[in-house]
């Protein structure tokens, strides 16, 4: 979807606010949102792709006004109502519905571990590469209304594939439970006078890592 | 993970176009400011102009390569070692690394001397 989130190359967004010595949560509910997210994730009722995928169904004014931990708050709410694990009148209350099913939570705090998407998205699976490092690719020029990880600013552009990944599920099937669709992940590297234009310094590039199906050769 | 290194003639920058992809298990989770439209928008079009503002001038014959974490790799900036740290130890030269110089928003700063501020 052509959204909000979809940021980069987007300009006059106002100065960088550095903060110096600041906290990892800047209240205690932050910190609160944080884990609920993580917790609420192991139902395993959806994927990180889904998770994506809610936080860009907020409309883009409110994307804008939204803290960072407002927006997971949010897409916790949509996300725990959506599949049936609350309902939107517990969440207004703030109380379980009487006579609700009660189960154990999956997650509990001996599982708890460091958290890698990394791992958790590869797939040991043999797929055959598409492009080899050195390979002439074109970033395909779509515009799904679903999820995708294809940023705007790199379609229809020219690059170079710099690094074969490996191979990783697919977010833009992924997201709408409909398939993991395995494939390779390479870093291309796009000169930043391919994407900007001119004002672009010469020798200067931006590596974008793009999904197998994002590609066609060039 | 990919570390990418800095050199006297290469700068890195890691940034999230999309969200705010980060080296968690590594660095913590991310400062504001990386999830911030500001940076998110303009580290791609503007890496110069963005470091500019972290107060880190790049030379016209640096090569700034942004690395926008689009999948599930995470990037992390080897620092440049700076002069002047030839006889540090390892866990010396550790204390100097910083955060923002692994994101590559900053160089690592050599220790100062004694009694100057």
């Amino acid at each position: 979807m052509n959204g909000i989130h979809d940021m980069g190359g987007m300009q006059d967004m106002g100065p960088i606010r550095y903060e110096k010595n600041a906290p990892v949560f800047h209240a205690p509910w932050e910190g609160r949102s944080f884990v609920l997210n993580l917790a609420a994730s192991a139902w395993g009722r959806w994927n990180i792709d889904a998770r994506r995928y809610q936080i860009e169904l907020i409309p883009p004014a409110d994307y804008l006004r939204m803290s960072y931990y407002e927006r997971w708050t949010e897409r916790l709410v949509e996300l725990l109502v959506k599949t049936g694990l609350v309902t939107r009148e517990e969440i207004e209350s703030g109380k379980p519905a009487p006579g609700s099913p009660k189960t154990p939570p999956p997650l509990t705090a001996e599982k708890v571990r460091v958290f890698s998407s990394e791992r958790n998205a590869r797939r040991d699976v043999p797929v055959h590469p598409r492009f080899t490092v050195g390979h002439r690719v074109r970033a395909r020029n779509m515009n799904p209304t679903g999820h995708t990880r294809l940023p705007r600013y790199a379609r229809g552009k020219l690059g170079t594939v710099h690094l074969d990944h490996g191979v990783y599920v697919f977010p833009d099937t992924n997201a709408h439970f409909l398939g993991e669709k395995p494939q390779h992940v390479y870093s291309v590297r796009f000169a930043a006078r391919e994407l900007w234009g001119d004002q672009a310094a010469p020798q200067d590039s931006v590596y974008v890592d793009m999904w197998d199906d994002y590609l066609e050769p060039a | 993970m990919v570390v990418v290194e800095n050199t006297p003639k290469v700068h890195n920058l890691v940034v999230c176009t999309l969200c705010s992809c980060y080296p968690w298990s590594v660095l913590g989770l991310p400062p504001v400011w990386y999830k911030s439209a500001p940076y998110r928008s303009r580290a791609v079009i503007e890496p110069r102009g963005v470091l500019r503002e972290f107060g880190l001038e790049l030379p016209d014959d640096v090569e700034v390569r942004v690395w926008d974490s689009t999948a599930e790799l995470r990037y992390l900036v080897l620092p440049e070692r700076p002069a002047g740290t030839e006889n540090l130890t390892e866990e010396e030269l550790a204390a100097l690394v910083t955060r923002d110089a692994m994101i590559g928003v900053a160089k690592v700063v050599p220790p100062q001397p004694e009694g100057k501020t």
